[in-house]
């Protein structure tokens, strides 16, 4: 699946995707959890879930949400346009 | 019935001109800009960095625009919502609208900015002189 991060998280991150493949559809949860396994940095970045905001293809989601290997993820902060 | 995502300024009279002449049979036409502000909270904003998902922010945008237009009233509208380095003083967004009475109008920008902060994916960053933040939500 495609991973995109905006704002501060892709700040903090230093990236703003990257692909991650999966075999059978998981939660978003799932995936984080995956992402924080790979490094100290993931960890920190996703230590306070509760301050990210998640979309499956355009569609805001929640880290409950199933998303399989064709599916692009968003992972961003609360939104601050207008 | 427009909506743009840009780095580019623009010029307000000439979009609300343009738009005025194509609405000629409409009762009210309102239009909003969004700007740059020079302070926030006493410090001095030097430059802004606007990020944005601009595939998600467009399909959310008409999302809500698709509700407005559904409780009938509006007629026509222009949205256009910069992004990338902006100054202070410099237009980030117009919100252009005309409906039949300008009621309905109101409610439709007032909607829509709600939506912008929000929903639609775009995030601001202040520069200060001697440090930088990510703004947070206000709703």
């Amino acid at each position: 699946m495609k991973i995109l991060y905006f704002a501060r998280i892709s700040e903090e991150l230093g990236k703003n995707q990257e692909i991650l493949v999966i075999k059978d559809k998981l939660k978003i949860n799932d995936v984080i959890n995956i992402l924080k396994s790979k490094d100290e940095k993931y960890n920190l970045v996703f230590k306070k879930i509760s301050n990210i905001k998640f979309a499956i293809n355009c569609e805001y989601a929640t880290k409950n949400d199933y998303i399989t290997n064709n599916d692009e993820l968003a992972i961003f902060p609360p939104v601050t346009g207008g | 019935m427009k909506i743009y995502f840009q780095k580019k300024d623009f010029n307000i009279s000439k979009e609300l001109n343009n738009f005025s002449k194509k609405n000629k049979k409409v009762g009210s036409i309102i239009s909003f800009v969004g700007k740059v502000r020079p302070f926030n909270n006493k410090k001095k904003i030097e430059s802004m960095e606007i990020d944005c998902y601009k595939k998600m922010a467009i399909y959310q945008t008409k999302k809500i625009i698709d509700i407005l237009i559904s409780r009938g009233g509006v007629v026509d509208y222009q949205v256009i919502h910069r992004f990338g380095k902006l100054f202070p003083s410099e237009n980030i967004i117009l919100i252009l609208v005309a409906s039949k009475h300008r009621k309905e109008g109101f409610f439709f920008i007032e909607k829509l900015i709600k939506w912008f902060k929000s929903k639609i994916t775009f995030w601001k960053k202040e520069f200060y002189l001697k440090s930088s933040t990510w703004l947070k939500s206000q709703k």
